[in-house]
């Protein structure tokens, strides 16, 4: 039971955590405060059910799925990165419910609001698949590392603090904005396609406003332009909202919480909800952030 | 001739910001154009840098056409230049403010930066400095992108003197280098002593051309700028 | 002219009210305060609620429901301020940051409502409800009543916005903040008559929109995303613009019913703003910005 809650535990964070990283890339590092990066989470996801339901074995399907978010990303950001002022944000939150709707209605592909169940795994114990994802864990966090430390690191950086600098010393501002966001959805889909193969379903929740809200509360909490904060966030968060999972454990509130199971998620969504308004109040920067957007 | 402009034009919301604006920067002078507020000097600088598209007009680099280039492609053709506020990457160090002119060694970084007076670490975050050695980080930034046309915008607003006249220095030795440097100034002084030529620009178009000496006696500019 | 036309028209018209009251809030926020105000779409659920639970649960009648789901709605307005977005301005935060705050909160409303009555459906129960039959096209009268009610709001608020004192102030902070407090005028007072009216609108439209449909948790996120998308349309940080905006979402999604499946309506308010940001992106009011 706690071996299987550990797994559990392990599998989510590290999944969690490529998305935070994915996300800070934008947000953090580039200025890009793309409002529907979950978007490109689940497209990987339902990319990847889709391809292994028809019979693609994983190592097609998992890296084919990460390409389409990208893909999706980079034609995105190819006609919205040029928007001034709130609009990248308005049109980037905006793609959140054209995706809800889209999964619910073309149910040709989707099979709408029923999801799609089956999906295979890729491995059949859960403890080599947490080995597995340990692995793609380890490799994006190299990746990330060395990316925002290289050069196209630093221009992303100049881009977000001054894109007019950045532009007048010879930088095309455009072309590194669509390079970020689409490195960025690249590891949203992947991690996207890890998550499908392990609860092995997806539906139309997956663009849920609240799940975002849960991973720009782990980023936030972490920092913006730091990879080791976006760690910590996932981390300490991570602990604290599954910990919120066993308050049906504790004395008197079980009763209350047996007869009203739903206050469980409740619960959840407003405890981080208020970490996330508290901490952009009193401590914007995070844990380890460095700048603020 | 290094720049040259022909009949520039810019509006803004009905107003001509920039009127058939003519006017050629010589090579290895320092050439500054100057003229009361609301010149339209800015404008220009952001037009020949790419900042801004001219409603009509040519803009030419030597002998290429650069008109409504992008910003970066007008860089690339070698046209740096700095802000009247001061843009550097506030969260970057100075090290690597300066890489994203160019890829640098730390010498080559060290030399630039001696070379203006800047002697702060290469690892202080920009953010950290004074305005002043934020502006001297940002003209070093400048001095480091490959250019033929180095053009700074108002370098002695908001520093102190003794920068001010170090700048001086500095800029003299850019032009025994053989660099070419067009600034706008309002400080006078600092104007008539260290300029080859002067353009002055009067709502939206140039009013005169000359040496220093030509300019403070013409009856026009003092018009210009006392108004009449 | 296909025969169910007029009545598509009229479905619209009630939507696009509904639409409208949320851009309205939306709109005059980020005209005033310049930050996207998602949390309209937490009070007007909190409003629906409120007035079912009066109504409903407590048995009062509908005129002192009415009252005291709008004191709720400012209270709960002016407690976000306090609580949050005055800090927020205090510290400097971004717009973004605003954003970001004024989402989360809209989440948490819904968590708030989930947790308080509970994930099922509700409905409001309103005495009788008449139907007028007009031969092309029926309409209710508490749907009557949204359009009158809607359209007296909005005369409301043109009101304030062009007639007093308050909104010529509103219109000077708007404009230039620095100058507003030369002659005068303490933006944080104005802030706080903001935040009263827009919980006021808040209070109206979710009592509306909880009359023309079921109540969920949920319900305060799609209608502030087709406020949001009205307030695009109608030219960002436009009142009277927001609110032609959510009539024209309105219509044209009812309408669109004609030539799409109903389950892509909401595509069609997004197709309608991407259209308008690529190819006018001030909006249908907006003045466009000034290239500087």
């Amino acid at each position: 039971m706690i071996h299987d809650f550990l797994i559990y535990f392990l599998l989510i964070v590290l999944i969690y955590t490529i998305i935070v990283m994915s996300f800070n890339l934008a947000v953090g590092f580039t200025g890009l405060v793309n409002l529907g990066h979950m978007v490109f989470f689940g497209i990987g996801a339902y990319a990847s059910a889709l391809l292994a339901l028809s019979g693609a074995p994983w190592y097609l399907a998992v890296p084919s799925s990460a390409l389409i978010a990208a893909l999706s990303g980079a034609i995105i950001a190819a006609l919205t990165v040029r928007l001034k002022g709130d609009y990248f944000q308005i049109v980037t939150l905006g793609l959140v419910f054209i995706a809800v709707t889209l999964s619910r209605n073309w149910i040709s592909l989707t099979r709408g609001a029923l999801g799609l169940p089956g999906v295979p795994p890729i491995f059949k114990d859960s403890l080599h698949y947490m080995i597995f994802v340990m692995a793609v864990f380890a490799l994006s966090v190299i990746f990330f590392y060395w990316l925002t430390n290289s050069g196209t690191g630093k221009i992303f950086q100049a881009i977000r603090d001054d894109e007019t600098a950045s532009s007048v010393l010879g930088k095309n501002t455009y072309f590194y904005k669509i390079l970020s966001i689409t490195i960025s959805t690249f590891f949203a889909g992947l991690a996207g396609s890890l998550f499908v193969h392990y609860i092995k379903f997806v539906d139309p929740t997956i663009f849920d406003l609240e799940f975002f809200v849960l991973i720009l509360s782990m980023l936030i909490a972490g920092g913006l332009a730091s990879i080791q904060g976006s760690i910590a966030g996932v981390f300490t968060l991570g602990i604290f909202v599954e910990l919120i999972r066993f308050i049906d454990r504790v004395p008197l509130l079980s009763t209350v919480l047996a007869q009203h199971p739903e206050l469980i998620g409740a619960s959840r969504t407003m405890v981080y909800s208020v970490i996330v308004i508290y901490l952009l109040i009193f401590r914007p920067r995070g844990i380890f952030g460095r700048v603020e957007v | 001739m290094i720049l040259s402009l022909k009949n520039v034009s810019k509006t803004f919301g009905g107003v001509k910001a920039v009127n058939k604006c003519i006017f050629e920067v010589e090579e290895n002078k320092i050439t500054s154009l100057i003229g009361p507020n609301g010149a339209g000097k800015t404008t220009v600088f952001n037009i020949i840098s790419g900042l801004a598209e001219p409603d009509s007009g040519i803009i030419r680099l030597g002998s290429k056409n650069i008109t409504g280039l992008a910003a970066h492609k007008i860089a690339k053709s070698g046209i740096s230049r700095t802000f009247q506020l001061t843009k550097v990457f506030r969260n970057l160090s100075v090290r690597d403010n300066m890489l994203i002119a160019k890829k640098a060694s730390d010498d080559e970084i060290k030399r630039i930066l001696k070379s203006i007076y800047f002697d702060k670490p290469l690892d202080t975050i920009a953010s950290e400095l004074s305005y002043g050695q934020q502006r001297l980080l940002e003209l070093a930034r400048a001095l480091l992108m490959p250019h033929s046309l180095l053009m700074l915008d108002e370098p002695t607003a908001g520093v102190n003197p003794k920068i001010r006249q170090e700048l001086k220095t500095i800029l003299r030795n850019l032009r025994k280098e053989g660099k070419t440097v067009f600034l706008i100034e309002h400080d006078m002084e600092f104007v008539m002593d260290i300029s080859d030529t002067v353009i002055v620009l009067n709502e939206g178009k140039v009013l005169k051309v000359g040496k220093p000496k030509e300019i403070v006696k013409d009856r026009k500019v003092l018009e210009a700028y006392l108004g009449k | 002219m296909p025969s169910i036309l007029p009545q598509l028209i009229i479905n619209g018209l009630i939507a696009g009210s509904i639409y409208a009251l949320a851009a309205a809030g939306f709109a005059l926020v980020y005209y005033v305060l310049k930050f996207q105000y998602f949390s309209h779409g937490a009070i007007m659920s909190i409003a629906a609620y409120s007035f079912f639970a009066f109504l409903n649960l407590m048995g009062m009648n509908y005129l002192f429901s009415g009252a005291l789901t709008v004191i709720i709605s400012i209270l709960a307005t002016l407690l976000t301020n306090f609580l949050i977005y005055n800090p927020l301005r205090k510290r400097r935060a971004t717009s973004n940051i605003k954003l970001i705050v004024s989402v989360v909160l809209l989440i948490f409303a819904t968590a708030l409502l989930q947790a308080i009555f509970g994930s099922s459906t509700k409905s409001i129960t309103l005495g009788q409800n008449k139907v007028f039959d007009f031969g092309t096209f029926t309409i209710t009268s508490i749907q009557l009543s949204i359009i009158i009610i809607a359209i007296i709001i909005f005369l409301a608020l043109w009101f304030i916005l062009k007639k007093t004192r308050l909104g010529k102030a509103m219109r000077a902070l708007a404009d230039n903040k620095e100058v507003a407090q030369v002659v005068g005028i303490s933006p944080e007072k104005i802030y706080t008559y903001t935040f009263i009216i827009a919980g006021m609108v808040a209070a109206v439209g979710g009592i509306l929109l909880g009359l023309e449909q079921n109540l969920y948790p949920r319900m305060g996120i799609p209608i502030i995303v087709k406020g949001f998308v009205s307030s695009v349309v109608g030219g960002l940080g436009s009142v009277p613009g927001s609110i032609i905006g959510g009539l024209f979402i309105g219509l044209a999604e009812n309408i669109g019913v004609l030539y799409f499946p109903t389950g892509y309506k909401d595509i069609i308010s997004f197709v309608i703003m991407l259209l308008f940001l690529l190819l006018r992106p001030q909006g249908i009011l907006g003045v466009k910005a000034r290239d500087s």
